[in-house]
C-alpha cells in the first residue's frame, strides 16, 4: 500500500487533489481511498488530505500517520507544520516552489522535488491571481517524480474531476509533469 | 350511535392505528355552529376609486396576461383609462394594503399600461338597445363625456355641446401635454364618438344657445366645469404680464404663442399652479439654454398642506422650479402698466380652518419684494353660472356658487341633471367621470319613469356594472401576512430632465415630451403580481389544502374563467356534511375572501 | 459502473436508484451532501421525486410520514442533533407502520460541540421501532439503501442506515453503481396496503384506548422479529442479482478463534487488517461484524460466538451509567444462551477520535492478556494521569 499525505491551505484544493489522484490511480486498475483530514476546513488555515493506493481492496479506515510521500501545496507550510512527520525513509517531498530542491533544508533520507505550480496555475488562469489553485499542476509533477500514476490517467482524472476549466487544468498538469525538478 | 368495536384477538386488528370503516359515516358537519362562506370583500383601492373601477379585478387580469380584458373591465366604468392612468392623483393608492410591505401598488401606472397596451384595439362593447329619447350634454369635459358614454352604451342618442373649438374640456386645455399627450385623449374620445355620440363644438351655453333652446331633448346634463379663475384681490392685478394659470395652460394647449418673462412668479399650491409653473419653465427654455428663466411658486402654507399631487411637486422641483412656502403676495408692483414684481408677506400657520388645514396668518413686518415680470395667479377656479337665465335661476338652484344636485345628480328642475366641478368641485378627472356616470344612470332611470333612488352619497363612487361584493373594506390586519413578502414597488421610468424642459425643440412648439414613460410588459407583470388581491378569491387553494376534513372542493379548473377576480364564491364548494366549522380556511385565507357566518341550529 | 465517490454520495445514488418519490430533509453537517446531490439529480431531471424543503428535522420526518401515509416511497437523511430533534416523529413513523428509509451520518452529540463520528446519536433511538443497519464501506452504504426499502416495505417498519461521519461520509473510494434496470428488478414499486385517500377516507393515527394499544405494540414487535428473516432473505436476493451481500452479522476468521472482536461500522474494516496481522503472528483471533442492530440478530450472534473463549466488544458510543451499547446488547443476547464467555466492553474513538490499527491491536492484546475484564467498562486511549 502506498499512502500519500497532501498539505495545503484551506481553499488551495488539497482535498480535490487527493481525490483526483485517487481517481487517476483507480483508472489504472488499482484500489484507492481518499479523504480530507476529518473535520472542519477554514480558508487559509493549514489542511491535510490523504490518498491510499493498493493492489488489494483497502480496508484500513483511519487517517495516515506514516505516509510514503507528501505533497506540499504551499511552501510557507514548511515553516508552519512538520510536513515530514512520520514520513517513511526514501519518501518524496514534492513542494510547490520556484526554488531548486537543494535550497530546502530537509533531512537527506528524503527525496525532494519542486515545481513552480504557482506560475503554471497563474499562466492557465486557475483560480484568482492572488490565490491560484495549484492542485492540478502539482499532481502532474507528483506523477512524474514518483511514477505512481501515468500522465494520461491523471489528465483524464483531472478533466472529469475539476469543477471549472478542465482543459486549462489538464494543460497545467502536463506542463508541470514536464518541468518538475528533482534533487 | 355506532356500535363500539372490541377485537377479540390481535390478529383481527389492523396493524396500524386506523379505522377499518370509512370515516365518511362520521358527518363532522353536525358539530358545526359556524360556517365558512366565500364572500368577496371590497378592496380599499376599489373603494377609493372615484370612477368606481374594479381595480383588483384588472390587476388580476394583468397578472394573467389578459390585457384587453383588463382594459375592458375599466371601460365598463370609465372611458378614460389612458387619461386617468396619467393624470389621476390616484386616491386608490393611498390606502393600498401593499403600503405595509414595499409600498402601494403603482395602480395608476398599471391602468395606463392597459390603455397603452391596447391602444391599437377598440372596445367590443356596443349598445344593445335603441331609445328615441334624446339627451343634451353641456360640456365635453370628463363629466360630460362620461355621461355621454354611459348613456350611449345604454342606447340613447346623445348630443354634447362644447364651448371651445376643441373637445375634452380641462383634459384638453387644462392639463399640459407633457402630462397627457393629446393623442391619448383623442383616442379615448374617438371611442366615445364611435358609440354614436354627437359633439358640437363652438357652442357656448349662454352665448350661442340657451337652455330654453333644448326643448327637443328629454333630459339635459350640465357639466360646464369651473371657468372663472379666482382673483388675488390685491392691487396691480390687472397689469400687463399677469396671466391666470388656467388661462396660460389653455392658451398653450390651444397652440397660441405665449411669452413669459425671465422671472416668473406663480401664486398658489394646487395642480394648476404646478402645471403653470412647469409650463412656464418650458416656455422659457430652449435647447441651448434650458431653464433660461426662473420660475418660483409662492404658496401661503407649507409643503405639507400643498394640495397638488406630490409626485408632480417632486418633478417640478427636479426640473428647477423653486417654491417659496409660507409666502403670499399683498401687492403686484407695476411700472407703466406692466408688472415688475411682487410685494409679499411671510406667513405662519395658525389653528386649522374649516378645510382642516392650518390657517395661514401674515407675520407683521415680514414684507419683502420679489422681482417678477410674469405673474401667474393660480389660486383656484369658480363656477360661472351666468348662463342661467333670469327665470331659470329660480328653477335650478345654485348653492355657494355651485349648481345644487341630489344623490342622483338631479338639479332642482326635473329632467335637468348636473355634475362635474360645476356641481361637485372635487377637481379631478376621476371624480368627474364618476359624477357623469352617476347622472347617466339617473337619466336612464328618469327616462324610464323610475324612482331616482338607491344612489350612494355624492362623495362615493357609483358602478355602472355592480360588483357583487361585501361592502366591508379589507384592511391590512384582515390579511394573512404569512403568505406575503416585502417586495419593493416598481416605479415607471421618466424622461431625462433636460429633454423635458427643452421639449419643444425636440417635439415642436408647445409639444412637450411626456414626462412619465409608463411600464413595459415585464414591469407591469412584476407590479401586478405584488397585488394581494384583497378580499378577492383568486383560486390559490390555501383553503383547500388546509381544510382538515377535506371538505372543500375546487369547482373551477385552470384555465380560469375571465374575469378571474370576480369568482365570488364560484371557485370552491364546501361540503357542509363534513365542514365542522373550525374556521381554519378563513383563518388561513391569505386575502380575506372567506367569511365566517354563525349558523342557528334549531332543536325540535 | 464503478466510480470513485464519497459515502454521502453513495447514499444519494442509493436513494435515486431506489426511486424515492418524496424527499424531505434539513441540512446538517456531515450529512448535507446527501441531500444536495439528490436535489441536483432532481434538478437535472434524473430523479422523479417531490422535493420538500422544511424548517427542521422534526418537520422533515413529519413530511416523510405524510408522504409515506399517502403511499409514496419517502426518504430523508440526517445526523446527530438533527436525529435527536426527530425523536418524536421516529416513534410516529414506526407506530404508523410507515416504511420510510433514512440515512443517518453518525455524529457525536454536543456539547462539547462536535461534528465528528460517534454512534450514540443513532443508538439512542434504538427503542423507537426503527430497523438499523451500520455500514462499513461506501459500497455497503449504497447497497443498504436499496435493501432498506425492500425490507421496510415488507415488514412495514421504518429503516435507518447508518454511516460514520467523515470516515465514510467524506471518504472517496470506488463504488459500483448498479444499473437501474437491476435495481428495478430487485425493488418493485411500493404498493401501500393502506393509504391516505380522500376518495376512501379512514382515520389514521387516531387515539387507541387501553383495550387495543398493547396489541398494536405487540404487532410491532412481531414485525421486528419477522424483519430478521426478511432482511436475511433480502440480502440473499441482493446477492443473486448484484453478486454482493453483507449478512445480518459477518463472521470474519472466526474458525477456532479464542478471542472474538465484535465491532460495527468502519471500525470493522480496520479491525479486519488487525485480525489478519494477529493471525499471521499466531494469535487465534477473529472478528464478528454486527451490521443489523435492530432488530438485534440474537440467534446469529449466539451462533457466531459459540466457540469464543473471550469476547471483546468495541463500542464507539456510550450509554452513560452503564457502558458501551453493543456490549450490553451482546451480553444480553448471550445470557439466556448455553455459552456465556467473558465479555470485555471497550469504549474508544468517541467524538471522532481516530481508531487506528494500533488501537484495535491494543484491545485484542488486552483481551488475550486477561481472563476476565478488570472492570465493566474498559476505556481505551483516554488521557489518564
Amino acid at each position: 500500500m502506498i499512502e500519500i499525505r497532501i498539505h495545503g491551505r484551506g481553499g488551495q484544493g488539497a482535498v480535490i487533489a487527493s481525490k483526483v489522484l485517487a481517481v487517476a490511480v483507480f483508472k489504472e486498475g488499482k484500489y484507492v481511498q481518499s479523504f480530507p483530514a476529518f473535520g472542519v476546513e477554514r480558508r487559509g488555515a493549514p489542511v491535510m488530505a490523504f490518498t491510499r493506493i493498493d493492489d488489494q481492496p483497502i480496508r484500513i479506515r483511519c487517517q495516515i500517520y506514516e505516509p510514503d510521500h507528501v505533497v506540499v501545496l504551499d511552501p510557507t507550510l514548511l515553516e508552519a507544520v512538520d510536513v515530514t512527520a512520520g514520513l517513511k525513509e526514501g519518501g518524496w517531498i514534492l513542494i510547490n516552489s520556484e526554488q531548486d530542491p537543494a535550497t530546502f533544508d530537509l533531512p537527506a533520507r528524503y527525496r525532494v522535488a519542486t515545481i513552480d505550480a504557482q506560475s503554471i496555475a497563474i499562466k492557465y488562469k486557475l483560480g484568482p491571481k492572488s490565490a491560484p489553485i495549484v492542485n492540478t499542476a502539482i499532481l502532474g509533477a507528483f506523477a512524474k517524480a514518483t511514477g505512481i500514476v501515468g500522465l494520461e490517467a491523471l489528465a483524464e482524472a483531472v478533466r472529469e474531476s475539476v469543477p471549472l476549466k478542465p482543459e486549462e487544468n489538464v494543460a497545467a498538469t502536463r506542463e508541470a509533469y514536464n518541468s518538475v525538478v528533482a534533487s | 350511535m355506532t356500535e363500539e368495536i372490541v377485537f377479540k384477538t390481535e390478529a383481527d386488528m389492523p396493524y396500524l392505528p386506523m379505522s377499518l370503516g370509512t370515516t365518511l359515516v362520521n358527518k363532522t358537519g353536525s358539530w358545526r355552529y359556524i360556517r365558512p362562506l366565500y364572500v368577496d370583500k371590497t378592496p380599499p383601492c376599489n373603494h377609493d376609486c372615484p370612477a368606481g373601477e374594479d381595480i383588483v379585478g384588472y390587476l388580476a387580469l394583468i397578472e394573467e396576461g389578459k390585457y384587453k380584458e383588463g382594459w375592458e373591465l375599466i371601460m365598463q366604468e370609465n372611458p378614460f383609462p389612458g387619461v386617468c392612468g396619467r393624470v389621476c392623483p390616484h386616491p386608490c393608492e393611498s390606502e393600498c394594503n401593499r403600503r405595509e410591505l414595499g409600498g402601494a401598488i403603482a395602480i395608476h401606472t398599471l391602468e395606463r399600461f392597459l390603455a397603452d397596451h391596447t391602444a391599437s384595439q377598440r372596445p367590443s362593447v356596443q349598445a344593445s338597445k335603441r331609445y328615441d329619447a334624446k339627451i343634451a350634454i353641456i360640456g365635453s369635459g370628463p363629466a360630460g363625456l362620461a355621461c355621454a358614454y354611459h348613456l350611449a352604451l345604454r342606447g340613447y342618442p346623445v348630443t354634447v355641446f362644447e364651448a371651445l373649438p376643441v373637445v375634452g374640456g380641462m383634459m384638453r386645455v387644462g392639463i399640459p401635454e407633457y402630462r397627457l399627450p393629446r393623442e391619448v385623449l383623442e383616442r379615448e374620445i374617438a371611442d366615445i364618438e364611435a358609440l354614436g355620440v354627437e359633439i358640437e363644438t363652438n357652442m357656448r351655453l349662454g352665448d350661442n344657445f340657451k337652455l330654453s333652446d333644448l326643448e327637443d331633448y328629454q333630459a339635459i346634463f350640465i357639466a360646464v366645469g369651473l371657468q372663472k379663475s379666482r382673483k388675488l384681490n390685491v392691487p396691480g392685478e390687472d397689469a400687463e404680464g399677469v396671466i391666470p394659470g388656467l388661462e396660460l395652460l389653455k392658451r398653450v394647449n390651444l397652440g397660441e404663442e405665449v411669452q413669459v418673462g425671465p422671472s416668473v412668479a406663480v401664486i398658489g399650491g394646487g395642480n394648476t399652479a404646478v402645471d403653470a409653473a412647469r409650463s412656464a419653465l418650458r416656455l422659457g427654455s430652449d435647447v441651448r439654454e434650458p431653464r433660461s428663466n426662473e420660475v418660483t411658486i409662492l404658496y401661503r402654507r407649507s409643503r405639507e398642506e400643498m394640495p397638488a399631487i406630490a409626485g408632480e411637486i417632486e418633478e417640478a422641483l427636479a426640473e428647477g422650479v423653486k417654491i417659496r412656502y409660507l409666502s403670499a403676495p399683498i401687492e403686484l408692483l407695476t411700472e407703466n402698466g406692466w408688472v415688475m414684481g411682487l410685494k409679499c408677506v411671510k406667513m405662519e400657520l395658525g389653528e386649522p380652518d374649516e378645510s382642516g388645514r392650518r390657517r395661514p396668518m401674515p407675520i407683521a413686518g415680514s414684507e419683502y419684494a420679489l422681482k417678477a415680470d410674469t405673474v401667474i395667479p393660480a389660486i383656484g377656479q369658480e363656477a360661472d353660472t351666468s348662463f342661467l337665465e333670469t327665470g331659470e335661476q329660480r328653477l335650478i338652484e345654485v348653492r355657494r356658487g355651485h349648481i345644487f344636485i341630489d344623490a342622483a345628480g338631479a338639479t332642482t328642475r326635473p329632467g335637468i341633471f348636473a355634475g362635474g366641478d360645476v356641481a361637485t368641485p372635487f377637481g379631478t378627472v376621476a371624480h368627474a367621470v364618476g359624477s357623469g356616470k352617476r347622472a347617466a344612470l339617473a337619466i336612464d332611470k328618469y327616462l324610464r319613469g323610475e324612482e331616482l333612488s338607491g344612489f350612494p352619497p355624492i362623495d362615493e363612487a357609483v358602478h355602472a356594472v355592480p360588483k357583487d361584493m361585501d361592502p366591508a373594506i379589507v384592511r391590512f390586519d384582515d390579511l394573512n401576512p404569512a403568505y406575503f413578502e416585502e417586495i419593493e414597488r416598481t416605479e415607471q421610468p421618466q424622461r431625462p430632465i433636460e429633454e423635458r424642459v427643452s421639449g419643444f425643440e425636440y417635439f415642436g412648439w408647445a409639444q412637450y415630451g411626456e414626462v412619465n414613460l409608463g411600464f413595459n410588459e415585464e414591469e407591469a407583470q412584476a407590479e401586478a403580481e405584488r397585488c394581494f388581491n384583497c378580499g378577492t378569491c383568486n383560486l390559490c387553494d390555501t383553503c383547500l389544502i388546509f381544510c382538515p376534513d377535506v371538505a372543500i372542493a375546487r369547482l373551477v379548473a385552470p384555465p380560469y374563467p375571465v374575469p378571474l377576480a370576480r369568482l365570488n364564491g364560484a371557485g370552491y364548494e364546501v361540503n357542509y356534511d363534513y365542514c365542522k366549522g373550525c374556521g381554519v380556511c378563513a383563518e388561513e385565507c391569505p386575502r380575506y375572501a372567506i367569511s365566517i357566518e354563525k349558523e342557528i341550529k334549531w332543536k325540535k | 459502473m464503478e466510480k470513485v465517490i464519497m459515502g454521502n454520495h453513495a447514499v444519494s445514488y442509493g436513494a435515486k436508484l431506489a426511486r424515492a418519490q418524496v424527499i424531505a430533509a434539513y441540512p446538517i453537517t456531515p450529512q448535507t451532501q446527501i441531500v444536495e446531490m439528490l436535489s441536483e439529480f432532481w434538478a437535472e431531471g434524473l430523479l422523479d421525486a417531490k422535493f420538500i424543503k422544511v424548517e427542521s428535522e422534526h418537520s422533515a420526518m413529519a413530511a416523510c410520514i405524510g408522504a409515506s401515509s399517502a403511499g409514496a416511497r419517502a426518504f430523508t437523511a440526517t445526523s446527530g442533533h438533527g436525529l435527536a430533534l426527530m425523536h418524536e416523529m421516529l416513534h410516529w413513523a414506526a407506530g404508523a407502520r410507515l416504511p420510510i428509509v433514512m440515512a443517518n451520518v453518525n455524529r457525536a452529540m454536543g456539547p462539547g460541540w462536535s461534528i465528528w463520528t460517534e454512534q450514540t446519536d443513532s443508538l439512542a433511538q434504538r427503542d423507537t421501532g426503527w430497523l438499523q443497519f451500520y455500514c462499513e464501506s461506501n459500497q455497503e452504504v449504497l447497497d443498504s439503501v436499496i435493501q432498506a426499502f425492500k425490507i421496510a416495505e415488507q415488514v412495514l417498519l421504518p429503516t435507518m442506515l447508518v454511516l460514520d461521519a467523515f470516515v465514510l461520509s467524506h471518504t472517496q473510494e470506488p463504488v459500483d453503481i448498479p444499473d437501474q434496470e437491476l435495481v428495478d428488478r430487485y425493488l418493485p414499486p411500493y404498493d401501500a396496503r393502506y393509504k391516505l385517500d380522500p376518495g376512501d377516507p379512514h382515520a389514521f393515527g387516531a387515539m387507541v384506548a387501553p383495550p387495543h394499544y398493547m396489541e398494536l405494540r405487540y404487532k410491532i414487535q412481531k414485525a421486528m422479529e419477522e424483519a430478521v428473516e426478511v432482511a436475511r432473505q433480502a440480502d440473499g436476493e441482493f446477492r443473486e442479482i448484484f453478486g454482493r451481500s453483507y449478512g445480518l452479522v459477518e463472521k470474519y476468521r472466526l474458525e477456532d478463534a479464542e478471542v472474538v472482536l465484535v465491532a460495527s461500522a468502519t471500525i470493522t474494516s480496520t479491525a479486519r487488517v488487525v485480525v489478519d496481522e494477529l493471525r499471521e503472528e499466531g494469535y487465534k483471533v477473529g472478528l464478528l461484524k454486527v451490521r443489523m442492530f435492530r432488530p438485534f440478530p440474537t440467534k446469529d450472534v449466539r451462533e457466531a460466538l459459540a466457540g469464543a473463549r473471550k469476547v471483546a466488544v468495541i463500542d464507539r458510543n456510550i450509554s452513560f451509567g452503564h457502558g458501551g451499547i453493543f456490549a450490553e446488547e451482546i451480553k444480553s443476547a448471550l445470557y439466556n444462551g448455553s455459552h456465556r464467555p467473558p465479555i470485555f466492553g471497550f469504549i474508544i474513538g468517541l467524538g471522532g477520535r481516530d481508531v487506528t490499527p494500533a488501537s484495535i491491536r491494543g484491545i485484542a492484546e488486552y483481551t488475550f492478556e486477561h481472563d476476565t475484564p478488570e472492570m465493566e467498562i474498559i476505556w481505551r486511549e483516554v488521557k489518564n494521569s
